[in-house]
């Protein structure tokens, strides 16, 4: 495995439902996501976006395949290895209601590095660095209910980052966004990339991310269609 | 501390929800607390009344008295058994009886009685014959004193004063003995058995119709503390008892009581059982219904990390902050009422069970076990109630749980 990729599939097959009444979610997918890359899986509704992000998060497991994680198949560990893996590795971004609603923003950010049993010290000083990466400074205490969509949106962000993952998935982070919100999330998390060299996955159909996505996975019917590099 | 953090917040984003789980709990604890109070009030009653009103808490007999209840099984020389009874501390009174069936004849009608010679002043620390009565005086030690019950008074037609007339037999094969005696007492216990059936007389007089000199049949005891007397092993009926002679505690004597004792013991458990199994069904649908609420939270949660482990506790955490303001809300609850009811009672009435007389208010008995292990009992089972959502949340899977509506 290249020393550059940050998750790669094999094969990856997911199906729901048996005999006449199954359904093929993903076929035979091969995809490689290197570290650095801003990416951006598109596809029409049913194409398998949601459940190719799913596979390769650690959120579900394949029927077929493998998904190579730092060399480890991560469809062969126990479900408390994949939360351990999910909790130090990757990164999610929902599209809404991503927080836990009875914690404040500060302790959202640092419920991950609470899980991992940080330092307090340490984790003190990376929340304020999150915080103050994704311009939410001085925001820390207000629980969800009182921060806008967009706000909502940049703490899911620096709770992902929190951790320092591998990797990001974003599962249509701008969807329950207005377009100069999903702009403002979406300039936050390219810089992001770009300066701290985040590795990124969006499962989207914006075509704002689309247009600053260096890559474009294409998706139809389950089979990757299209795997274009700008 | 995250959990119980994660937890306690949990709980006020439906705090309806949760103030109603925590009174249907509190509620059943309260109401265990309550009935047994009650229950134990009402034992005390039960005992007080099989035991304070004739029978005493121990009884010394001939062996093989109680079997057959014949008059030639006496106590010969009691002087022994009450040298003993006399120097024990854990007796606080005695009474030596002698007993015979016999007739009992007014002018106007006949009825058969037990006829009871008693000890006046010992009998004092011992029953309520005294308290007993509606009428008249109670024994002084005159040779012509009678006590009937109020039942049988109406069946012989008699009132205070008028001349009754005692037959009975005499023990060891002596004939028979009739006696004069004037109606100075009329009885009324609540019991129809002791009120139609029941005749009084001193103890001198009684040894006297029936040839017995010193001889006893029964030796009556009280102890000087109410618990001895539930102790079927006390020394003391080790000590009374011999080859010729037995001492046996009310529960033995009297097995009937005991037996419906141990039936309402028997109550009690059940009903704090079934009070406890609804309740419990009423956090396990509580807690499905916040893990359902919640389902795509919970996704979210473990998609970043949380351990299924983790969601146990954290459910875990939930069920017990429940279960410990459900605790004090019964507690609270339950003690004040039972509190009340030990004070001004539980009006009853008067009334007769298996032959046991309740003219008294039941008074409620608190105890230390109502208020710390009932609530460690309430704890533990909601807690163990909840092991069930909390491994279901467990098994969630977050792709199936972030699909779900929002």
């Amino acid at each position: 495995m290249n020393h550059d990729i940050v998750i790669q599939t094999f094969g990856l097959t997911r199906t729901y439902g048996e005999a006449e009444a199954k359904v093929t979610a993903l076929s035979g997918v091969d995809l490689a996501i290197k570290a650095g890359e801003f990416t951006a899986i598109v596809g029409p509704s049913g194409s398998g976006k949601t459940t190719l992000l799913h596979l390769i998060g650690g959120l579900d497991r394949p029927s077929a395949g493998h998904i190579e994680l730092g060399g480890t198949n991560i469809a062969e560990m126990s479900g408390t290895q994949l939360s351990d893996l999910r909790r130090d590795q990757i990164g999610f971004i929902f599209q809404a209601y991503n927080l836990i609603p009875v914690l404040s923003a500060r302790e959202n950010v640092e419920y991950v590095m609470l899980l991992q049993g940080m330092d307090p010290a340490e984790r003190k000083r990376r929340t304020d660095l999150m915080l103050q990466l994704v311009g939410l400074e001085g925001l820390g205490e207000r629980r969800p209910a009182h921060l806008s969509g967009g706000q909502q949106q940049r703490v899911a962000v620096a709770r992902a980052m929190a951790s320092s993952p591998a990797i990001i998935f974003a599962d249509e982070p701008t969807a329950n966004l207005d377009s100069k919100t999903g702009v403002a999330l979406l300039d936050l998390m390219k810089r992001l990339n770009e300066d701290e060299g985040v590795t990124f996955v969006f499962s989207t159909h914006d075509e704002k991310i689309m247009d600053i996505a260096r890559r474009l996975v294409y998706l139809h019917d389950g089979v990757i269609e299209r795997d274009e590099r700008r | 501390m995250l959990n119980l953090k994660l937890a306690f917040r949990n709980l006020f984003r439906n705090g309806r929800r949760t103030l109603l789980t925590c009174l249907l709990i509190g509620f059943s604890l309260s109401a265990l607390i309550i009935v047994d109070g009650i229950i134990l009030g009402m034992s005390k009653l039960l005992v007080e009344s099989a035991t304070h009103l004739m029978s005493g808490e121990a009884q010394v007999h001939r062996r093989g008295y109680l079997d057959s209840f014949d008059v030639d099984l006496y106590i010969a020389d009691p002087g022994a058994l009450q040298a003993t009874l006399e120097r024990n501390p854990a007796v606080a009174g005695y009474s030596m009886r002698v007993m015979s069936g016999g007739m009992v004849s007014s002018p106007y009608n006949v009825a058969a009685a037990m006829i009871l010679g008693l000890d006046a002043g010992q009998e004092k620390s011992v029953s309520r014959i005294s308290e007993s009565l509606v009428d008249g005086e109670y024994l002084s030690g005159m040779d012509t004193e009678l006590i009937i019950g109020s039942d049988l008074a109406d069946l012989l037609e008699v009132k205070l004063g008028d001349r009754i007339v005692l037959t009975l037999s005499q023990v060891d094969g002596g004939g028979i003995s009739q006696e004069l005696f004037r109606l100075s007492g009329i009885s009324r216990f609540g019991i129809r058995e002791l009120d139609s059936t029941t005749a009084f007389i001193n103890l001198d007089r009684a040894r006297g119709m029936m040839g017995m000199d010193t001889a006893v049949h029964e030796i009556a005891i009280r102890y000087a503390e109410g618990e001895d007397s539930a102790n079927r092993n006390h020394p003391l009926l080790a000590e009374l008892s011999n080859s010729e002679y037995e001492a046996l505690g009310w529960k033995d004597f009297n097995a009937s009581i005991g037996t419906m004792l141990e039936t309402i013991d028997l109550v009690t458990i059940v009903v704090g059982m079934i009070l406890f199994l609804l309740a419990s069904f009423g956090v396990i649908n509580t807690m499905f219904m916040s893990i359902y609420e919640r389902i795509y939270e919970f996704g979210v949660i473990k998609a970043i990390g949380t351990r299924p482990t983790d969601l146990i506790k954290l459910v875990l955490c939930e069920s017990f902050l429940i279960a410990v303001g459900s605790v004090i809300c019964g507690t609270l609850l339950g003690g004040a009422v039972s509190y009340y009811f030990s004070v001004s009672g539980v009006i009853l009435g008067e009334f007769e069970v298996s032959g046991i007389a309740f003219h008294n208010n039941i008074y409620s008995v608190l105890e230390p076990a109502q208020f710390i292990e009932f609530p460690i009992y309430v704890i533990l089972l909601t807690v163990i109630a909840s092991l069930y959502p909390a491994a279901f949340a467990a098994k969630i899977v977050p792709s199936e749980a972030l699909q779900k509506s929002l």
